[in-house]
């Protein structure tokens, strides 16, 4: 339908690749003249790797970034901005000592004579931009009296000033503007955006699906690296676009359902009762048997991340109790938590997953290095031959024990996590934080696998999964959080697995 | 699959003779043919000989700050300690046991590394800003109860064990050897240093979030770190039959010198007690060979500064360090 004349940005088929992930395949996007593109999809899956490669920061390996029909490769944010194209970042980039208007037009040509600022000019000039955004702001004015939202402001100014160098209209990237704003600020930031199509375009991206309905007039939905829809806001709805973002795309093998056994009514692994962390998590209770996965589904907000980090002893809990195997517990730290046989395999993996320095042998055994040794030294041939086994019976592919960790494929780092806890002898609860996110599907396959065989083995599992597909492929019961408070739990067993729309309706 | 683990003491020879291992001791042994082709006379025995009197000491003080800044802190205050550790041995000594003192003066001066890893971790103060606080605590001490006076031990005797030799070998220097030699086996063959102090150096969060007991290994390591002021100041006092409440200050800088001209990353998680070890003995030859070769003390300065920015070039491990600060 458009022309090419009317096309600002367009990405087409881009693939990048980092070591051991496909963060972005084939995908393609296009922005036109006067037109507010959405894009939303879950952490890990590639957006923030799209902006970086709209703004500069990063190259594509395949694919082509073309601006007003030109073909085009940025080196740098510079080259982006200087065809038009400016980010506003989440974390902001003013200079909190200096004025409004230093602020909007720092390190630019043409504000200063022999390194002497042309104050008079540079005010009226930054006047009359913020008249043009509609920005009640006084140019002498320093940065540091402003709340956040007006920061955020100046901040679009300052992109947008500089996106009208080029000598086109610009177009401005809003990364998760509303993430830290009232929703009065909110409404004002709105107001901007519909001022800024009227003077170039913008790619608002936000996880909150409401508000890219309200602000955008098309919307992209990414998804593990792919881009699976494109739709006109007109005609998309808030549970649409959430069962779009978390998926519905893998034939049933994907996730090993035959795998799943019913778990043991009897014995409970893990109860609480209770348990709250602040306004972050309330009030939440619930009982983990032997051999069940618990799915918690929610968004980011939702207390889940909270909840499993409080279980681990990661979040000082305020009030609540919890039982391990019936005994009551309450853990002041992981340390106390992991000896007490609770195992978290964060989401972090580069950061709190694996010590990305230090050895594939090294990392499997930090959780139970009593398991290597022999009385309290370590036996360097009881350790060859665990982290042998345990290479061999994960499936882990590495050139040997001693290679560095952080050498290895993605999946490959999270199986040695996976390891880490496996090994531990009195673990009874393991809790996993987005245990695949960010692995290829053969990866995930694997680790879906190993979540059915711990299950099995009579451990209690705890999942927050990337998808709810996931989710619910992979759980015996599904708990449901909004806003820090479980708002339900539905029975997922094998054959009689409920729909997502379900569990939708008390996630928004 | 071919599975090897990091080569033990007996482990594989070819990983121990990489060159980013043994580029300390290389680095060593040149700067000793560089002194000594200046200055033949450094070779004698009674030159090698004062050059390990002088090693000891400063081996027992970087091996301490290796403790500290394996895990990614600093100890600033193993020079005070180090010279409290010398006026109370001095003051003691004579009056009980001689071992009585030992066991005591080790105990309490662990005590006090104890006492800053424990600032460091329940009130969450920067070890920086800690153990600068807990120098100018001891040095103060240290000048209080000594009346700023430098004191003379009056048994002599009692210590003097550590000033003479085995075979020709001043015992400050075997001790220190010793001493170092235990740490690396405990570095190497106990959970907690080859896995927990190193796991914490490279990367806390992840340490956490496997259960390692993070407060009690940073504890340890300042701990550790005040063992070995104490045991390099009964060398001292052993060596000098005195103890000198303002020598503080001469310990701390060519101590984390040490450890870094060792090729250790500053910014912990990489490095060994082996580096720690050379580094202190490089500083020793370059400091030692400077007056040897008769450098004026114009000039003593500057080619100290720029042979230890040279050597700290040539032995970091840069297979094991990615960013530089």
């Amino acid at each position: 339908m458009s022309t090419e004349s009317e096309t600002v940005l367009a990405i087409r088929s881009i693939t990048k690749r980092f070591p051991g992930v496909t963060a972005l395949d084939n995908v393609s996007l296009e922005v036109r003249k006067h037109e507010v593109v959405g894009l939303i999809g879950e952490n890990g899956s590639g957006k923030s790797t799209l902006l970086k490669i709209i703004s500069g920061v990063q190259q594509p390996d395949e694919g082509t970034v073309e601006v007003r029909g030109k073909k085009v490769s940025f080196a740098s944010p510079a080259q982006a901005l200087a065809h038009g194209i400016g980010m506003v970042y989440q974390e902001q980039s003013l200079v909190p000592a200096l004025t409004v208007a230093e602020n909007i037009f720092l390190g630019m040509p043409g504000t200063s004579r022999f390194g002497v600022y042309r104050w008079r000019e540079m005010r009226e000039r930054a006047a009359g931009e913020l008249e043009r955004l509609g920005l009640r702001m006084d140019p002498k004015a320093v940065v540091e009296e402003f709340s956040f939202a007006q920061r955020q402001m100046l901040e679009i100014t300052r992109v947008m000033q500089l996106g009208q160098r080029s000598g086109h209209e610009p177009l401005v990237i809003l990364d998760e503007p509303t993430s830290v704003l009232e929703q009065g600020e909110i409404d004002i930031l709105f107001e901007q955006i519909r001022r800024l199509r009227e003077q170039g375009s913008v790619i608002f991206v936000s996880h909150r699906l409401d508000e890219v309905l309200a602000v955008a007039d098309r919307v992209y939905v990414l998804r593990d690296g792919h881009c699976v829809a494109e739709t006109p806001t007109a005609q998309a709805s808030t549970a649409h676009l959430l069962a779009q973002m978390v998926g519905r795309e893998i034939s049933d093998g994907h996730y090993s359902e035959d795998l799943q056994v019913p778990y043991d009514e009897g014995e409970p692994a893990l109860r609480a009762e209770g348990l709250s962390t602040g306004p972050e998590c309330r009030d939440v209770s619930f009982e983990l048997r032997k051999g069940e996965v618990l799915g918690i589904a929610g968004v980011i907000g939702s207390g889940r991340e909270d909840l499993c980090r409080a279980l681990f002893g990661a979040v000082p809990v305020k009030q609540g109790r919890l039982w391990l195997g019936g005994r009551r517990v309450r853990f002041r730290s992981p340390a106390a938590a992991a000896r007490a046989g609770i195992g978290y395999l964060p989401a972090e993996r580069r950061i709190e997953g694996a010590v990305m320095g230090m050895s594939v042998a090294e990392n499997m055994v930090l959780a139970a290095p009593s398991q290597v040794s022999r009385g309290p030294f370590l036996s360097r041939g009881h350790w060859l031959k665990e982290v042998e086994r345990w290479c061999e019976r994960l499936r882990i592919k590495t050139p040997s024990g001693a290679t560095s960790i952080g050498l290895l494929s993605g999946g490959n780092q999270q199986k040695v996590v996976l390891a880490k806890w496996m090994l531990k002898q009195n673990l009874k609860v393991l809790i996993l934080d987005h245990p695949a996110r960010g692995l290829d599907i053969g990866a995930k396959q694997e680790v879906y696998r190993i979540i059915r065989e711990l299950a099995q083995a009579g451990l209690g599992v705890i999942l927050i999964a990337d998808t709810l597909e996931e989710v619910i492929s992979l759980s015996h019961t599904v708990l449901v959080m909004k806003d820090g408070v479980v708002q339900r739990r539905l029975d997922a067993p094998r054959g009689a697995k409920p729909e997502q729309v379900e569990i939708v309706e008390h996630m928004v | 699959m071919n599975l090897t683990l990091p080569a033990g003491l007996a482990g594989n020879l070819r990983t121990a003779l990489t060159p980013s291992r043994i580029m300390p001791t290389i680095t060593l042994i040149v700067l000793i043919l560089i002194v000594g082709g200046i200055q033949p006379q450094f070779f004698s025995a009674y030159s090698l000989q004062s050059l390990a009197s002088a090693a000891g000491p400063l081996i027992l003080l970087s091996c301490g700050e290796f403790a500290a800044i394996l895990l990614g802190g600093t100890d600033l205050s193993i020079g005070a300690i180090t010279a409290l550790g010398t006026v109370l041995t001095a003051m003691w000594l004579g009056h009980t046991s001689s071992w009585l003192v030992i066991i005591a003066v080790l105990v309490i001066m662990a005590g006090m590394g104890a006492v800053n890893g424990a600032v460091n971790v329940v009130a969450q103060i920067p070890s920086f800003i800690t153990t600068l606080g807990t120098m100018g605590l001891w040095t103060g001490v240290a000048l209080v109860i000594s009346g700023a006076q430098s004191i003379e031990v009056i048994d002599p005797a009692a210590l003097s064990w550590l000033a003479n030799y085995s075979g020709g070998v001043p015992n400050g220097f075997i001790l220190a050897l010793i001493a170092a030699v235990i740490l690396g086996l405990a570095m190497r063959y106990l959970p907690g240093g080859h896995l927990g102090m190193y796991a914490v150096g490279w990367a806390e969060s992840a340490a956490v979030m496997s259960g390692l007991r993070v407060a009690w290994i940073k504890i340890t390591a300042f701990t550790l770190a005040g063992l070995f002021s104490g045991l390099a100041a009964l060398v001292l006092v052993g060596q000098t039959s005195s103890g000198d409440p303002t020598s503080a200050a001469s310990f701390l800088l060519p101590a984390i010198a040490s450890v870094i001209v060792g090729g250790n990353a500053i910014t912990g998680g990489a490095g060994s007690v082996y580096r720690a070890v050379i580094g202190a003995c490089i500083i020793t030859v370059v400091e030692n060979g400077i007056s040897v070769v008769g450098i004026s003390a114009f000039t003593e300065q500057i080619i100290y500064g720029v042979v230890l920015i040279f050597a700290a070039g040539l032995t970091m491990d840069r297979s094991r360090v990615g960013v530089v600060k």
